[in-house]
């Protein structure tokens, strides 16, 4: 009798443990490939990125690791295992060879840090691209033009200053993890971890076609600026800009007046076809 | 038989003086300036304007609507406004930026901290923080089941609803819904939720007894950025304030089919219904202005010029 109480003792620590390592196990493990720089804005904001993934995580079951490669890792060899994405952060030539090297297995390659219209034209069915490309900048410093003759404006993804819709609370969750402004590239990266990490909520797959099939056809993605952001057909990520003016933002593209809002269409070219 | 009904009429007469007489007052945070303004519903009229303090978004009565709270996001504190006086009686510690939340009957306020990720309770009497519970990224909308029983929290930033129980405070769901969730209304029974998604540009509409959503629609209503969500009191119509559409949409509460839309101002934010259901008062964020739309003609009868970037409102009717 004694000894069985003693037992018993033991027995809610022992089930703690237990519960521990079933809700641990029942966490999956998405594992991303991230290649590039492992510092500066890209790396900063794909680190948010996984963060805001983790939160997600712990209320839909999964766990996100991100794993830095070299290119030379991955190209010509077979890996073990499949990762969720690959998220590319690399000079242009490198792109369509990543792309190439996983386009059979079906796993989506992001490319974070180039405005290249060629690799959008190239339409290469796992090569998505959340940076805006060079034409979709120039068609809305084109637009901002149209109304605003003669200003000298540039085209933003995205700017530290930016507030309005939820831009505000981005910017200042990565401020208090990095003490340093919030810039495109950084947008860049925060997107593509926290566009995956929808996917894989949503879809309850960790199966990278799976993914890459979620992200082309039903994503909505809620980019904190004002509108849902999906892809077009040639893998460039539909999405507003901000016209900057002296370091500041002035306004946003597509231009009130000079286009419809809501034509995101209206920056850049949208289909494959030439 | 005299005496029996003498005694009804002393106690219809004390329970009559118990239940204080509305003050019909409209009151709408004023998020840029920093105030409340508080309008006579019966005349329209601006009857005063309050300092309240910084960024004053969420407003909602305490269970006997002696008091008006307002979250007060860059003080992260619950203003305490008098419904009679229009005083300013105190100022509460809330936790980090809140934005939306929800008075319990048990006189608990339920609160977003919006760039902290959690929610928090607060006990408004003795200024208690008495719980905080780790939400998603950006959480925003609160609401509370009729029976008490649940409350419920969505994350803009992760696009959920995330069902509470009182008094654990244990997460006993999360439910996935449309991009951006902002606000939530329950039917009276309790058994449904209506959720406006602002991204995705939806109402979601969940079975709370299955925590599962069981009808999604996009309004079909050009820029439409679903926001307020407020359910009529016979329970038929729902009116959803579309932000840059500048309509509040009505909805067939069953179906989620759309109506017909009410064109108001600019940006409509915040929506609050007469207890009656007749009139339906909206901010409209970018013209500092309320509209009062019929809601049996589905028109705006009146717009009313307040403060800045007037954000949310409440009736004591």
């Amino acid at each position: 009798m004694r000894r069985g109480q003693r037992w018993l003792w033991w027995l809610p620590a022992v089930l703690l443990l237990a519960l521990g390592e079933v809700t641990g196990a029942m966490a999956e493990e998405v594992r991303v490939v991230y290649v590039g720089p492992a510092e500066g804005s890209v790396w900063r904001g794909v680190a948010l990125g996984q963060h805001e993934a983790n939160i997600l995580g712990r209320f839909t079951g999964q766990t996100y690791v991100v794993q830095q490669m070299r290119p030379e890792e991955l190209l010509g060899k077979e890996l073990a295992t499949l990762p969720a994405v690959v998220l590319a952060a690399t000079d242009a030539e490198t792109l369509p060879k990543l792309s190439a090297a996983f386009a059979s297995v079906g796993v989506a390659v992001f490319n974070l840090a180039r405005d290249d219209d060629s690799l959008r034209q190239a339409c290469l069915p796992n090569l998505l691209h959340t940076p805006p490309s060079a034409r979709m900048k120039a068609d809305a410093v084109a637009q901002w033009q149209k109304k605003h003759a003669g200003a000298a404006v540039e085209a933003w993804a995205w700017h530290p200053d930016f507030v309005k819709y939820a831009a505000r609370d981005l910017n200042k969750r990565f401020r208090e993890l990095f003490n340093v402004p919030m810039d495109n590239d950084a947008w860049a990266g925060w997107a593509a971890l926290k566009m995956v990490s929808e996917a894989i909520a949503r879809t309850q797959t960790t199966e990278p076609a799976r993914i890459l099939a979620y992200l082309r056809q039903d994503m909505e993605f809620d980019g904190q600026k004002g509108v849902s952001h999906t892809f077009r057909d040639t893998g460039q990520l539909r999405q507003p800009l901000l016209i900057v003016q002296d370091g500041k933002v002035v306004g946003e593209a597509p231009v009130r007046g000079v286009a419809d809002i809501a034509d995101l269409d209206s920056l850049g070219m949208e289909s494959c076809r030439r | 038989m005299t005496a029996p009904i003498f005694t009804l009429l002393c106690l219809l007469v004390m329970l009559g003086n118990a239940l204080a007489e509305p003050t019909y007052r409209i009151f709408v945070t004023n998020e840029n300036d920093n105030t409340v303004s508080v309008i006579d519903s019966r005349s329209h009229k601006v009857e005063a304007t309050v300092p309240v303090g910084k960024r004053p978004r969420g407003i909602g009565f305490a269970p006997d609507r002696a008091h008006v709270y307002v979250a007060l996001g860059d003080e992260n504190a619950i203003g305490v406004i008098d419904t009679r006086t229009l005083q300013v009686v105190k100022t509460i510690p809330s936790g980090s930026d809140p934005e939306a939340f929800a008075v319990h009957t048990n006189g608990h306020i339920y609160l977003s901290n919006e760039d902290d990720n959690k929610a928090s309770v607060l006990d408004p009497v003795s200024g208690e923080l008495l719980a905080q519970i780790p939400v998603g990224i950006e959480p925003e909308g609160v609401g509370v089941s009729p029976d008490g029983k649940l409350v419920l929290v969505t994350s803009e930033s992760t696009s959920m609803v995330h069902v509470i129980t009182v008094p654990e405070h244990q997460i006993t769901a999360n439910i996935l819904v449309g991009a951006r969730p902002r606000e939530v209304a329950f039917s009276a029974d309790g058994r449904w939720v209506y959720v406006s998604s602002e991204i995705s540009g939806e109402v979601n509409k969940l079975d709370m007894a299955a925590r599962t959503v069981v009808k999604k629609v996009k309004l079909e209503i050009k820029d439409a950025k679903p926001k307020g969500v407020v359910l009529s009191p016979d329970q038929r119509t729902l009116y959803v304030s579309t932000g840059r559409a500048n309509v509040v949409a009505v909805l067939d509460a069953d179906t989620l089919a759309l109506k017909t839309s009410v064109p108001v101002g600019k940006r409509v934010w915040g929506l609050a219904l007469s207890r009656d259901g007749s009139r339906l008062y909206t901010c409209n964020g970018v013209d500092d202005t309320v509209s009062v739309v019929d809601t049996a003609t589905h028109k705006a009868i009146a717009t009313i010029a307040v403060g800045g970037g007037p954000w949310g409102v409440i009736i004591d009717d």
